[in-house]
């Protein structure tokens, strides 16, 4: 970071010191708030997250009452998705966009500055309520009602928050496809474009497609408690199944914009360490677009059980068994990538490769909870958590960390320590593992979700359970530890900082400078 | 420029176009609803009996009731089942009382079961239709006149016609002051 503000010095007039942040336009600079903030919401989230596994090691309450337990549950959650996996790829997006496709910044500087800064406010008007009287938002981060409508005062502040989530994302979008579709460098097709791009315009249009939609669900809830409508509160004649549907109209969207950038990431970092270019470039392009179209027509998979006439759930279960078509096609394409590659197992590629077999797992055992009659035994139990931890723990943050490993040293110049890199590997994938695979067992034996309390012959797992999630937690301040060893070093790396790296970023100095291409480079 | 530009008048469109979609979404799930039976809906406003032939099938329609949160009330059918002929009129009614010290406002929301056979349960006459105002103490008989279509199926089985009771007095205060 240090190097970016030599270079503003040198170069430009600009204001300094905390101004500089505030003020910047840069999408570095944007870029670096997006994931340092993630980064510090990846750790308020994760004391949650311990909050909840401390309580579960054993049966009975021991440290947290049950109202304040549900808070922990909902809070978590909305900050793990809105706080920690978004802003990152975000990030990471800002970073990467503008200097893959040869672009000097993005194509919308100012928004870009005000998306970001809407997010601290978003926060802390959503952390605040945790001090309430009445507490957090305790219904859980779906929000149904009746119960979230029955919920203390936090629910218009949660409310106003993600409001202000979706608007940043919805601006943090239209930056992203006006910079896409506008200022490649001359030469570069759609076709040409690296696939990280590719991913983060499908997902930036997921984005625009979904988030309104949650806006509207949530204004719902908000004028049933205080403006007498009705939408879904029965006494008036509303229904509380609607706002389940609306809710997963966005949410099953939600979850692609959570994956399709990883995807991305993986589908660079593969090739890079294997050698070779990535297998079937189009048809990956293709998977993706399918699964984002798919993700419209699936969305009452999340409620099987909510009392839906036959032919629906025999609809939702092969719309949703049909996503898997489009996955397969990546992740055989993953593999035939590294196939006779001449593959180095650096931290990146680590990553890369776990993120590979264990998003997979998560992803068969969502082709579990697809088959409607299976889901009627697992809805709402462990099983269903075990599932999504899968696909966004190794599958987007795994994706997230790998990105970071991967370009730290075009952004810093700076190469991270490599042993340490992969001590941080082995400890991240085995807690997590211990963490999240026996949820699998309690679950699918019955133990319910969002509880405090459980059933004794559920105790042995979950003692497991919360010893990993202690160790993943701890294996995470390794990667803080890493990443500060990292910064403090004199600035070495070299301009390609990866033997296999291809793209139009390892073109420019490492340090990237802090304005990428004011010419813009011809692609052939 | 020109390309920015246009691009972000499109997709400030179709935000816009999506929040509207998600308004658009309530009276689309009301109309599957109708289309699909679901939730077992029935008719909202007093249905006119006039090309409804008698049948000499019979049904059994079940009668159920529950309060919701809890309310401060006794609300039960007067009879838990009747044995009725298809297409003609019958009168039932279900008891209310006000078990609290005040005067309540209350709502009922119907719901017929199996919902596919919502449709051919026809409300002449509901309480459902109106709210209820009770005083403390009070108790109340609200009737209901209804009839079963000739176009139900024969495979149909038992009808369960249910009622949950809703205090709205809160509501009712809140709206008044806005």
């Amino acid at each position: 970071m240090s190097v970016n503000i030599d270079h503003l010095k040198e170069e430009h007039h600009q204001p300094s010191g905390l101004m500089r942040w505030i003020t910047t336009t840069n999408h570095k600079d944007i870029g670096s708030l997006y994931l340092w903030f993630s980064l510090l919401m990846f750790f308020v989230g994760g004391l949650m997250a311990l909050v909840i596994r401390a309580e579960l090691f054993q049966p009975g309450l021991q440290f947290v009452v049950p109202g304040f337990f549900n808070q922990m549950t909902t809070m978590h959650a909305l900050i793990m998705i809105f706080g920690a996996v978004m802003p990152a790829f975000v990030g990471l997006a800002n970073w990467q966009l503008p200097m893959m496709i040869g672009a000097p910044d993005m194509a919308l500087p100012r928004l870009n500055n005000w998306s970001f800064w809407i997010l601290p406010f978003a926060f802390t008007m959503l952390l605040s309520t945790l001090f309430f009287e009445s507490g957090g938002p305790a219904a859980g981060w779906t929000l149904y009602p009746p119960l979230s409508l029955q919920g203390g005062n936090s629910m218009p502040f949660v409310i106003f928050s993600i409001h202000l989530l979706g608007a940043s994302s919805i601006l943090g979008a239209i930056n992203v496809i006006a910079t896409i579709l506008n200022m490649r460098a001359p030469g570069m097709t759609l076709m040409k474009m690296p696939i990280f791009v590719w991913t983060w315009l499908i997902t930036a249009f997921l984005l625009i497609a979904s988030m309104p939609v949650l806006a509207g669900a949530i204004t719902m809830l908000l004028t049933d408690r205080f403006y007498g409508t009705s939408f879904f509160t029965a006494a008036g004649g509303g229904d509380p199944v609607l706002f389940q549907h609306i809710f997963w109209f966005f949410g099953h969207p939600e979850v692609y914009i959570l994956i399709l950038p990883a995807f991305g990431i993986v589908s660079t970092i593969i090739p890079a360490f294997s050698r070779k270019k990535l297998f079937g470039y189009d048809s990956m392009v293709y998977a993706t677009a399918s699964i984002a179209l798919l993700s419209f027509i699936v969305w009452a998979h999340h409620m099987f059980t909510v009392g839906m006439p036959l032919a629906g759930e025999i609809f939702f279960m092969f719309t949703t068994m049909l996503i898997a078509v489009p996955t397969g096609v990546k992740v055989f394409n993953w593999v035939a990538t590294m196939w006779k590659g001449s593959m180095t197992f650096e931290t990146p590629m680590l990553f890369a490769l776990a993120f590979i077999i264990l998003f997979t797992i998560g992803g068969f055992s969502g082709l579990m909870l697809a088959i409607t009659p299976a889901d009627f035994q697992y809805h709402d139990t462990y099983f269903v958590v075990a599932h999504f931890h899968y696909v966004l723990v190794p599958g987007a943050v795994f994706a997230i960390i790998a990105a970071v490993y991967y370009w730290l040293p075009k952004w810093t110049g700076k190469m991270y320590n490599e042993t340490l890199g992969k001590i941080h590997f082995w400890m991240t994938t085995i807690f997590v593992n211990i963490t999240f695979f026996p949820m699998h067992f309690v679950g699918l034996a019955g133990m319910p979700r969002r509880i405090p309390d459980y059933a004794v012959q559920f105790t042995d797992f979950n003692m497991i359970a919360s010893v990993g999630a202690f160790g993943f937690g701890l294996s995470q301040l390794l990667f803080v530890y890493i990443l500060f060893l990292t910064l403090r070093q004199p600035v070495t790396a070299a301009d390609k900082s990866w033997e296999g790296a291809e793209g139009l970023e390892w073109t420019l100095p490492s340090p990237a400078p802090y304005h990428s291409f004011d010419t813009p480079p011809k692609v052939d | 420029m020109t390309g920015i530009k246009s691009t972000i008048t499109k997709l400030s469109l179709a935000v816009v176009a999506m929040y509207g979609f998600s308004y658009a979404l309530v009276p689309i799930y009301d109309t599957f609803c109708e289309i699909t039976g679901l939730n077992g809906k029935t008719n909202e406003i007093a249905y006119v009996a006039n090309d409804i032939k008698e049948d000499n099938r019979f049904v059994t329609v079940k009668f159920i009731s529950n309060v919701a949160n809890s309310a401060p009330l006794y609300f039960e059918p007067s009879v838990s089942e009747m044995t009725v002929q298809v297409g003609k009129p019958y009168n039932t009614h279900y008891v209310m009382k006000n078990n609290s010290s005040k005067q309540l406002h209350t709502t009922a929301s119907p719901s017929v079961t199996p919902g596919k056979h919502a449709e051919y349960f026809k409300k002449i006459e509901c309480f459902c239709f109106n709210q209820q105002t009770i005083n403390a103490g009070e108790v109340k008989d609200l009737g209901i006149q209804f009839i079963i279509d000739n176009e139900l199926p024969n495979d149909s089985g038992d009808i369960v016609l249910s009622y949950t009771m809703f205090d709205i007095s809160n509501n009712i205060k809140e709206t008044n002051k806005l």
